[in-house]
């Protein structure tokens, strides 16, 4: 079938275990875990496509892909059930000669190979479900064709110390890119990539059949594909990017990120005035109750809940209960989960569909002075009445 | 059930719940937060599987157009059967439906007629409820009744006028029918919800009209019934019912859901209350809001002080505003320091710091859409 040309299609990473997320992914894949009251990881990026003017998406899933598909469903509510284009969810799939499971990030974009071709895209933007962050990707697409770039990445600038954990792009004062390090000891900038890629698609469909040809090859973006394009000659193009960006692979960082929505005037705002808004699945859950008599609350509360204890700086998520004389203090508190009367959690993450018993204590107080220990309670876990879950306890 | 098809009154009441209903139907009335009062019917229809329902409207209908749109929040959006509107002036019937009987009897060719259903579950949307419609209907085939009329005991009071009201027997047989009436306490009142077999609604409607009768509880479901020509039976409805046929009754209803009992009979396990998605952000409580007893839907942004309140989306509670006994509808802007206790808030109302409005519980103070005070 001929479908109309696109300018650009879109193709998420969703297939990372998020094997560093612990509990929190022994069943869900890492973009379908939930964030800041009612989203899920994987609605940032999806939004961002559809505010950006992007209406072709592909998804590519691997792990635990079921929760994933079911939230997507016909991506309606990104606005993405589209007759021409929309969002399709990529699995690896069995073919007539050799079938195998995605072996990189490059491999998964070449077992799609066809998915993108019938779209006959211009470029391809290539991007990862585990990301928080609000970015506007059409203003990166009209740099990446003003410069007549062939492979365009974007770039935040961060701490000179923190440099050799990322992808470091040097560049030339015009932008370009002239050397890339993957998690150099003795980085020479601080350019790290997002992990967000505009490619020409006639370039990266040659390298991505190249690098699949490449026994030696890890098909992998950062390790293989990117390389051989800059090192071939190619125009690589670094964008650079101020807004809030979080990569939410880590405990903390999820932790972190979920706080940064809270405030007066967060980090990290998900109201959408006058912004791009965050779309998500919504379900049909009436109206919350509230009854917090304490002060200093500083919360987020998404609909459903029944919220009766002392509530501090912390992020209750859709249809969750919260009882009597129950006290939450920088925690998150996932989906559905239940918190029984008298309950303690400080510092924590509560996995969703929980359910914490009378009196149980999970987590405690920072002093400041260490690190901050969060504990996790992971999906549809039951802590007993009176247990206790010690700071940084994973369960 | 595949057999039952619904036919909904969009515009019953309009008329008693004044400047609310000015500009909208009493069906798109936002109730609970979140919801508009016909969120509960067709959550109820479409919990009992009916995948076929008429909605029938005819004037102020944009804002439950536009609630409602195809049916898709309520699966119905069908290929076959679905949601349809019913207004005047679009099936060759050239006035106003004076009473649901000529509404109906407008219909019978274009919708009812070509329909498979073999049975009819009307209803309005005064009544807030969750009720298994699976139950009534089964329960009336059981029974060999031409119509069942859903009931609620402890409604009648002597005061409130109720349209239909019934007493029953011992064997729960009604023994007396009362129209229009304010029916002393013994008496159970309409849920405004009947079944009946289709063949039968559209023959009724049409012999009703041939005879100038138009008003449905007065001039069919009484006279026949006294005349002894139709067979009713009621099924008593024993969950929470909120008859919002007033404007103190609204007031009163949205504010009695903050109460546990209440919420929860209306909010059940099985009868999910669907609605129009708008996907806002969680609300955000700030560091010195105070918020106690309240339903708060999405979107807001609470920085002042609630209590025993109903407060819509997106309302914006500024510093130091303290808001009592109130039901505020979406997009509210409440100022700093502003005053309100016992107010009605349409949408878009915007009170300036500072402003103290004070109303009775029989009185509340009501603002009409997009107000500035």
């Amino acid at each position: 079938m001929n479908f109309q040309k696109k300018r650009c299609v879109a193709m998420l990473l969703a297939g990372g275990q998020g094997s560093r997320l612990l509990v929190l992914t022994e069943n869900t894949a890492k973009p379908a875990v939930p964030f800041g009251g009612k989203y899920r990881i994987i609605d940032f990026p999806l939004s961002n496509c559809v505010n950006s003017g992007i209406d072709t998406v592909g998804i590519l899933t691997q792990y635990q892909p079921l929760e994933l598909n079911e939230y997507i469903g016909n991506g309606q509510p990104w606005g993405l059930n589209r007759s021409h284009g929309g969002v399709s969810v990529l699995p690896p799939y069995a073919r007539s000669k050799k079938s195998e499971w995605y072996k990189g990030t490059a491999n998964a974009i070449y077992q799609n190979i066809s998915f993108i071709e019938r779209y006959d895209p211009e470029n391809v933007l290539i991007l990862s479900g585990d990301h928080i962050y609000r970015m506007d990707y059409a203003k990166m697409i009209r740099f990446h064709e003003e410069h007549d770039s062939d492979v365009t990445i974007a770039v935040r600038q961060v701490p000179m110390e923190e440099a050799s954990r990322f992808g470091i792009m040097n560049t030339n004062p015009d932008g370009s890119i002239y050397e890339f390090e993957e998690k150099p000891k003795h980085p020479k900038s601080n350019n790290a990539s997002m992990g967000i890629y505009v490619f020409k698609w006639s370039i990266l469909k040659q390298y991505l059949i190249a690098d699949e040809e490449d026994p030696n090859s890890e098909n992998d973006f950062g390790k293989n594909v990117i390389p051989a394009i800059l090192n071939a000659g190619h125009k690589l193009f670094a964008y650079d990017f101020e807004g809030y960006w979080k990569d939410v692979g880590t405990i903390s960082s999820l932790w972190e990120a979920n706080m940064e929505t809270l405030g007066p005037d967060p980090e990290f705002n998900l109201y959408g005035d006058g912004v791009a808004k965050i779309y998500a699945r919504n379900y049909a859950l009436p109206a919350s109750y509230i009854d917090v008599h304490s002060k200093n609350i500083n919360c987020l509360i998404a609909e459903g809940c029944e919220v009766y204890g002392d509530i501090h700086h912390s992020v209750i998520s859709t249809g969750c209960r919260v009882g009597k004389g129950a006290l939450i203090e920088d925690s998150v508190i996932m989906p559905n989960t239940v918190i029984e009367d008298g309950v303690i959690i400080r510092n924590a993450i509560i996995g969703e569909d929980c359910k914490v018993c009378k009196g149980a204590v999970i987590g405690g107080t920072f002093t400041g002075t260490e690190k901050r220990q969060i504990s996790v309670v992971g999906k549809a876990h039951v802590i007993e009445a009176n247990q206790v879950v010690k700071p940084g306890e994973v369960i | 059930m595949k057999n039952i098809m619904g036919l909904v009154f969009a515009n019953i009441y309009d008329s008693s719940l004044g400047q609310l209903t000015n500009k909208r139907t009493l069906a798109s009335l936002p109730f609970g937060g979140r919801y508009r009062q016909i969120d509960f019917t067709l959550s109820n229809l479409a919990n009992a599987g009916v995948r076929h329902i008429g909605v029938v409207t005819q004037y102020n209908f944009q804002s439950l157009m536009n609630h409602v749109g195809s049916g898709e929040e309520w699966d119905l959006e069908l290929e076959e059967g679905g949601l349809e509107f019913i207004t005047p002036f679009s099936m060759g019937v050239g006035n106003n439906f004076r009473g649901k009987l000529e509404a109906i009897e407008a219909c019978s060719k274009g919708f009812l007629e070509r329909a498979k259903e073999d049975y009819v579950i009307l209803a309005d949307a005064a009544v807030v409820c969750a009720i298994n419609l699976e139950d009534v209907v089964k329960a009336h085939i059981a029974s060999g009744k031409d119509v069942t009329v859903v009931v609620k005991a402890g409604i009648a009071n002597d005061r409130k006028q109720l349209d239909l009201a019934v007493r029953l027997d011992e064997e729960g047989e009604i023994s007396d029918m009362a129209v229009d009436y304010a029916a002393p306490e013994d008496y159970l009142a309409s849920m405004g919800i009947f079944v009946m077999r289709r063949e039968l609604l559209m023959q009724t409607a049409e012999e009703c009209v041939a005879h100038n009768r138009y008003r449905f509880e007065r001039e069919f479901i009484l006279q026949d019934w006294a005349d002894g020509k139709l067979s009713v039976g009621a099924y008593e409805f024993d969950d929470v019912a909120l008859f919002n046929e007033s404007t103190e009754e609204y007031f009163r209803n949205n504010l009695a859901i903050i109460e546990k009992e209440i919420r929860h009979g209306l909010y059940r396990d099985g009868l999910t209350i669907y609605t129009k998605v708008r996907d806002q952000v969680p609300t955000y409580y700030g560091e010195n809001c105070e918020i106690n007893d309240c339903i708060v839907a999405d979107g807001c942004v609470l920085l002042g002080t609630a209590d025993n309140s109903v407060l819509f989306r997106r309302v914006r509670l500024s510093t130091g505003a303290f808001v009592k006994n109130c039901v505020i509808m979406a997009n509210c802007e409440i100022g700093i320091g502003a005053h309100l206790e016992y107010c009605i808030l349409d949408k878009d109302v915007k009170i300036n710091a500072g402003v103290k409005l004070i109303g009775t519980p029989e009185h509340p103070v009501i603002l009409n859409r997009g107000d500035v005070v």
